[in-house]
């Protein structure tokens, strides 16, 4: 349990608790130390702070004067001010001033909750890592995660409690609460309604059935708007029993996800991620055919059909008949079912937009793979699909092998269509709102704010002064998760523990308390609660138990007990027999239309997230909007239409030679899209439309979570909001959907449109059987085959001689000198990375990146440190050009470090050089802001501080110092004090995380004292990236020591260098990715290499486009040409 | 013949001569000011709240450094001690010097005494004290004679020159682990110094860093 109270030590991170209205206790306080004062007086004289009220030039002129006057006269304000050290009275155990403590908690979400390790700096949370010791993730999280420590100080929370108007002191909240417990337990809970968002927490499941044992009468519903529990549901009807499927990727050699995201949106995908990772990196040649397989059906384009080796486009309403078709397939092949189910799966409409080719080939590859294959239906989809993706995991026997089924306990919700009953029926007089958002996002045809109000008396307990919250009558504060005590589960159900890293900023209450006190319970408060749980669960009665078990975040064997001998019910087979006719297929006028959560704001509860918002969409790399995400193909239908032009034009002359106005014109930043109106399921969405290759033909996608109206200044006027559109009995897709164009131009802020690699050897991407046969394949890629020799003789010299006695090659320029006994270098496998975005935000959060607001991302001048490149590449185009169907990889680029870094020839002020261990490093305080780096950056990597990005307010940013000077005070807090916080004027790029390499380092040294022992061992230093990535793609370490990880990873065949012709010598290196398709596919699916590969080979490939004359040792002479071009693919 | 000169030419070259003497002195005025060691606060001795006085503590009581500043070897950061640590002692010795009321006070009243900082390295270096203390590195290298101090003040600059004075040459300025808390320690010669230091430097593998990750991150 960490020491909440908070450390003296620092005069800059004193945290003196102090009562009253203020609720910052921290760095601004500190700013109202006299000694502060007077400096900050004496250095702009006379209230120069007036300025900001308005602008009179006399007024101005005068300050100026005086403050100019004063500076040459004193000279005072030059110097130091006086500080003042404020120690402890009395210093609580284990608190060293200085060092940074790590406490172990989880953040709860309706599904499952996310092991972390929360960093303190001071009592102050500032970075949240994946808990180690939980197995699943292992010490992996997502990007929600790494960004939910900044809602904790988000100045827009809401910071009162409040009944109608008038606010409520922290006794009045609770006399509120006592009183609603009394008239609730008189009652019996008669006419009382809770509405609660679902949540894994057995201490908040305790509470609840002891306040419903006490009020019999009472309505519990729960409601989340992301129907994650149709699976569960499913799970449940098809065994009979409260069931969970819990697939086992790394046991998987074959998998095929049906609509199933389970690399991104899908709960668990964090472990899911780790798990498919397992078995999807190869490092060894020989190895290379166990590599897993991974087929996708999906009309969206998710990161999961991203990293498909054959990915097939359905529309939604197809995905029932390929599964019958399927499941059918295998049957045909001698798998067996209970009779029953094999008469309703045969007796199932056969659907003719199915490819029975692609099905067929599938259904081989799985059988083939008995027992190493899984087919993952995504929790979206309807009951039938459920059920079939069962029967079929039970057909290929995945049970017990690449998938658990777990028994879950048994949870007793009102849905919150049966509470809109009550409420119609006027039997409800007192509804209780615990955490969600129903006012926003409750199922449209309920018409909930109105319905609320059908209730007496609404209470709300929430974190943010949201659209509920604004139309509850009284509004009580939860704290966040990192201010409370409380406990969740995993997937599997494992006891995590949460835990407070900060005395509540606000005088907020925990639900485990509200709950506790409504019941009439004696204890109310929350720690003693969870340690009751925690007992109950087989946690053990010793203190030293409940302290283990907060220390490791983790009660290990607390999951749910594996299901045995379940056998489907009856139930299924009525089911499944009452599956309609096949759907007609879809068309312009009968669009599938998919909601999904977003990718930024999740449902919207990331709304006000800065850092969220501004990431940019792993597909569309839109950032600050969402947009309706169409198909090329439909996008010229429209345009054909002419409703519009959606495709910048080819030609910008008409006929007659005059100039045509384009306008969807593209600029850096800059989508200038058009606006259209989306008719569904009786609601018209308005939203931009954005082209998205890879979509189904018909169907549109629409993230949800945005167009919030109660929201912090942060998320106002983001996007539209796509509830109203979403059908109440599925919340994932619906049919029918209308699209047409308004005419109207929005400008979207788009970090990168651009849509293929264009043959380019960036990013290298190979099959296994190639990389099997021959392993080398990425060093015959690119221009380094032909350039002259980098290294020169050296060239076969072992790493760790390279990078420490960099060998000039045939360069004139004298090459830095790496005298440091350790190197730092990095290695990023392409080849298990999913493009999640997750190492963008944590590394934002490590490094104190600013945002910039969308205005400022129009003008490309976002910030991140680290960027995830999109790559679209084609199979084939059709006559207009657009692509038909694409694969996509990801690439993250951050500073990669050159040996011999051409920015570093052109800072005429040395601001940015080499250190000795290798790292390429800015000096903040000697740039001068020419920006020549930059510019000459091959990599494109580095960022520049156009702003006062952390001084000044979003949007407020051309007034300067008359602005008013933001970010408001709270968000200080989440600055890394290991960090500068860059000022205006300078350039700032990846720096390795140099703060870690030095505290690594220190620690090290600290250790070894008075002996040579100063050597870092390998892994003890993790870069922010590294650390968050649930793939492990990215290695870090010393490269002068050949053992390390990071050695033996640059050591693989798939090793390149991005533009390594430019002989940088960069050292984030990467692997290539490799692609498994399967050559029994038919032959419109089959290709022997990956589209983005088989593009270069033509441009610039080995007798193709250009090399007839140029056969030797060195490029690929030996290879037979019909492997790398031709018609066989 | 007319003159070539104007009359006003018979004064301008004292003017020159004033204009150019003001300017120098305003340079030399500045350079004294910001570029010599009173810039970087040598001798800065603020009035503490409590007259405390290492010298009695230190050379007279032969209390070590690290009784009150405990983390110095742990953290970047030296710690001030709690006033717990004050009150160990003084809560039994010297229970009524009216120069002790301040600790009193905030014992008491669980408000921090308010020490006045003294040496302060600026907000972009990350200096570390267990990086140096660990490593063979005595306080007194950069607060000088601290042990003999009445009131702390500022011995030495704390510029970067000065860490890189030390960082070039660590051979000059180690001393074995077990004397870096001795503040009266002295090396029997310069020669002997020289000689151990550079042994120590091979022994222990010390690289301080000359680069600006070093310390500016």
């Amino acid at each position: 349990m960490p020491p909440l109270r908070p450390s003296m030590d620092q005069e800059f991170q004193s945290l003196e608790e102090k009562t009253g209205a203020a609720y910052w206790k921290s760095l601004d306080e500190l700013a109202q130390t006299d000694g502060f004062r007077e400096w900050a007086e004496r250095e702009f004289p006379q209230g120069a702070s007036e300025l900001s009220g308005g602008f009179d030039r006399r007024h101005f002129m005068k300050i100026m004067a005086a403050s100019f006057g004063l500076a040459g006269v004193g000279l005072a304000g030059c110097r130091r001010p006086k500080h003042e050290i404020l120690p402890y009275v009395d210093t609580p155990e284990d608190v060293v001033p200085g060092q940074p403590q790590f406490y172990s908690t989880s953040r709860p979400t309706p599904w499952e909750n996310m092991p972390v390790v929360a960093e303190t700096h001071g009592a102050r949370p500032t970075k949240l890592e994946g808990n180690p010791s939980v197995p699943g993730t292992a010490g992996g999280t997502d990007i929600f995660t790494q960004a939910s420590v900044l809602d904790l100080y988000d100045p827009s929370r809401a910071k009162r409690n409040r009944s109608g108007g008038s606010t409520l002191s922290r006794a009045e909240a609770l006399d509120r609460i006592t009183a609603l417990g009394e008239k609730i337990r008189e009652s019996g809970g008669e006419g009382v309604a809770f509405l609660a968002e679902p949540s894994t927490s057995p201490s908040r499941r305790r509470m609840v059935a002891e306040l419903r044992k006490a009020c019999p009468a009472l309505t519990w519903a729960e409601y989340q708007p992301i129907d994650y529990q149709a699976g569960d549901r499913a799970a449940t009807r098809y065994y009979g029993r409260p069931s969970r499927v819990q697939p086992h990727f790394d046991r998987a050699r074959r998998i095929l996800a049906v609509d199933c995201d389970f690399l991104g949106r899908e709960p668990g995908s964090t472990r899911h991620t780790r798990a498919f990772s397992a078995s999807r990196r190869v490092d060894d040649p020989k190895e290379a055919k166990r590599m897993n397989r991974l087929y996708a059906v999906e009309g969206d384009l998710t990161l999961t059909g991203a990293m498909a080796d054959h990915r097939l486009k359905l529309a939604a309403r197809h995905y029932e008949g390929f599964l019958a078709a399927l499941a059918r397939a295998l049957l045909a092949g001698g798998e067996t079912l209970p009779p029953g189910l094999v008469a309703a799966v045969r007796g199932m409409p056969e659907d003719p937009a199915v490819p029975a080719d692609w099905v067929e080939a599938v259904a081989d590859d799985l059988r083939a793979h008995r027992g190493e294959a899984l087919v993952a239906v995504g929790t979206g989809l309807p009951e039938r699909c459920q059920f079939l993706g069962l029967a079929i995991n039970e057909m290929l026997g995945a049970p017990g092998s690449t998938l658990s089924l777990l028994e879950r306990e048994e949870e007793e919700a009102t849905t919150i269509s049966q509470l809109a009953n009550a409420l119609q029926q006027g039997s409800v007089n007192t509804l209780v709102i615990l955490g969600g958002n129903p006012v926003y996002n409750a199922p449209a045809n309920l018409d909930w704010p109105l319905l609320q109000q059908m209730a007496g008396e609404v209470v709300r307990l929430g974190y943010w002064d949201d659209e509920t919250s604004v139309a509850a009558n009284t509004f009580l504060l939860t704290p966040h998760y990192l201010e409370e005590w409380s406990d969740g589960e995993t997937r599997e159900g494992t006891l995590l523990p949460v835990q407070p890293m900060i005395e509540p900023l606000m005088d907020s209450f925990p639900e485990l308390e509200v709950l506790a006190r409504l019941g009439g319970r004696a204890t109310v408060d929350p720690y003693e609660i969870v340690r009751e749980t925690f007992q109950q669960r087989g946690g053990g009665s010793s203190p030293g138990a409940f302290q283990t078990f907060l220390a490791t975040g983790v009660l290990p064997e607390s999951g749910y007990p594996v299901l045995r001998d379940a056998t489907p019910t009856g139930e299924v087979v009525r089911v499944l027999r009452e599956a309609p006719p096949a759907p007609s297929a879809a068309s312009a006028s009968d669009l599938c239309v998919q909601f999904r959560p977003s990718n930024q704001t999740l449902d919207g509860r990331f709304a006000n997230n800065g850092w969220m918002l501004e990431c940019p969409d792993p597909m569309s790399k839109l950032t600050w909007d969402n947009a309706i995400l169409i198909s090329p193909q439909l996008g010229k239908q429209l345009e054909e239409a002419g409703e519009g032009q959606i495709f910048p034009a080819s030609n910008l002359m008409n006929e007659t030679g005059q100039l045509v106005q384009n306008t969807a014109r593209f600029k850096r930043g800059k989508e200038q899209a058009l606006m259209a109106e989306l008719t569904v399921n009786g609601a018209t969405l308005r939203g931009p439309v954005h082209v998205l290759p890879g979509l189904d033909t018909y169907t549109v996608v629409v993230p949800i979570g945005f167009g919030r109206t109660a929201v912090g200044p942060v998320g106002q006027g983001s996007g539209f909001d796509a509830y109203p559109a979403i059908p109440a009995d599925n919340r994932w897709n619906a049919s029918g959907g209308r699209l047409q164009l308004t005419g109207e131009v929005y400008e979207l802020a788009n970090t990168q449109e651009h849509w293929s690699m264009e043959g380019r050897a960036l990013l290298r991407e190979g099959s296994v059987d190639e990389f099997a046969k021959k392993p080398d394949f990425v060093s015959k890629m690119s221009v380094e085959s032909h350039s002259p020799p980098i290294y020169g003789r050296n060239k076969n010299d072992p790493l760790a001689e390279k990078v420490t006695e960099i060998p000039q090659g045939g360069s004139m320029y004298k090459t830095p000198e790496f005298t440091a006994p350790q190197q730092w270098g990095m290695s990023i496998d392409l080849n298990v990375c999913t493009g999640c975005n997750a190492c963008v935000i944590a590394c934002q959060s490590e490094n104190n990146i600013p945002i910039v607001g969308k205005d400022q991302v129009l003008r490309g001048r976002e910030m991140h440190w680290i960027r995830l490149d999109r790559y679209f590449a084609t199979q084939s185009e059709d006559e207009d050009g657009l692509p038909d169907d694409v694969q996509v990889a990801f690439q993250g680029m951050a500073c990669v470090h050159c040996e011999l870094a051409p920015c570093e020839t052109v800072c005429p002020v040395n601001a940015t050089v080499h250190d000795s261990q290798g790292l390429n490093v800015m000096a903040y305080n000697r740039c001068v802001g020419t920006r020549y780096c930059a510019n000459n950056c091959p990599y494109k990597v580095r960022r520049f501080n156009f702003f006062d990005w952390n001084k000044r307010e979003i949007d407020h940013f051309y007034e300067g110092p008359l602005g008013p000077s933001g970010p408001p005070k709270p968000l200080k807090m989440q600055k890394n004090p290991d960090v500068t916080v860059r000022m205006r004027g300078v350039m700032e790029k990846c720096t390795f995380c140099v703060q870690r390499i030095q505290a690594g380092k220190i620690n090290q040294l600290a250790k070894a004292g008075a002996s040579s022992d100063v050597l870092v061992p390998d892994g003890t230093i993790k870069t922010a990236c590294q650390q968050v990535c649930p793939a492990e793609a990215i290695v870090f370490g010393d490269v002068a020591d050949p053992t390390t990880r990071v050695s033996r990873a640059k050591e693989s065949p798939r090793d390149y260098a991005v533009l390594g012709y430019l002989n940088t010598r960069p050292r984030t290196t990467y692997q290539a990715k490799l692609r498994n398709p399967n050559p029994a596919m038919p032959s419109k699916y089959r290709y022997s290499q990956p589209f983005g590969r088989r593009d270069y080979e033509q441009r610039y490939g080995h007798g193709g486009g250009h090399g007839k004359g140029h056969a030797g040792d060195d490029h690929g002479g030996k290879q037979p040409a019909a492997a790398s071009h031709g018609n066989d693919y | 013949m007319a003159n070539i000169f104007p009359r006003w030419a018979n004064r301008a070259p004292l003017r020159v001569i004033g204009c150019l003497l003001l300017v120098v002195g305003a340079v030399i005025a500045g350079g004294t000011y910001y570029l010599t060691p009173k810039y970087a606060r040598v001798g800065y001795e603020p009035t503490q709240p409590v007259s405390f006085s290492h010298d009695l503590h230190v050379t007279q009581l032969g209390m070590d450094c690290r009784y009150c500043h405990t983390n110095v070897d742990r953290s970047q950061h030296s710690n001030v001690p709690a006033t717990q640590t004050c009150m160990a002692c003084h809560s039994m010795v010297k229970t009524d010097a009216a120069s002790l009321q301040p600790v009193r006070d905030s014992w008491a009243n669980n408000e921090p005494i308010p020490w006045v900082r003294v040496h302060k390295t600026p907000d972009y270096v990350y200096f570390n004290h267990a990086a140096h203390v660990n490593r063979g590195v005595s306080c007194v290298e950069c607060h000088g004679q601290v042990n003999e101090m009445e009131e702390v003040y500022h011995a030495k600059s704390l510029s970067m020159a000065f860490c890189l004075e030390c960082h070039r040459e660590p051979e000059k300025y180690l001393r074995p682990n077990d004397k870096v808390y001795d503040l009266t320690w002295q090396p029997e010669s310069e020669q002997a110094q020289i000689e151990m230091g550079e042994e120590l430097v091979e022994h222990w593998r010390v690289n301080p860093p000359e680069s600006c990750s070093g310390c500016h991150r």
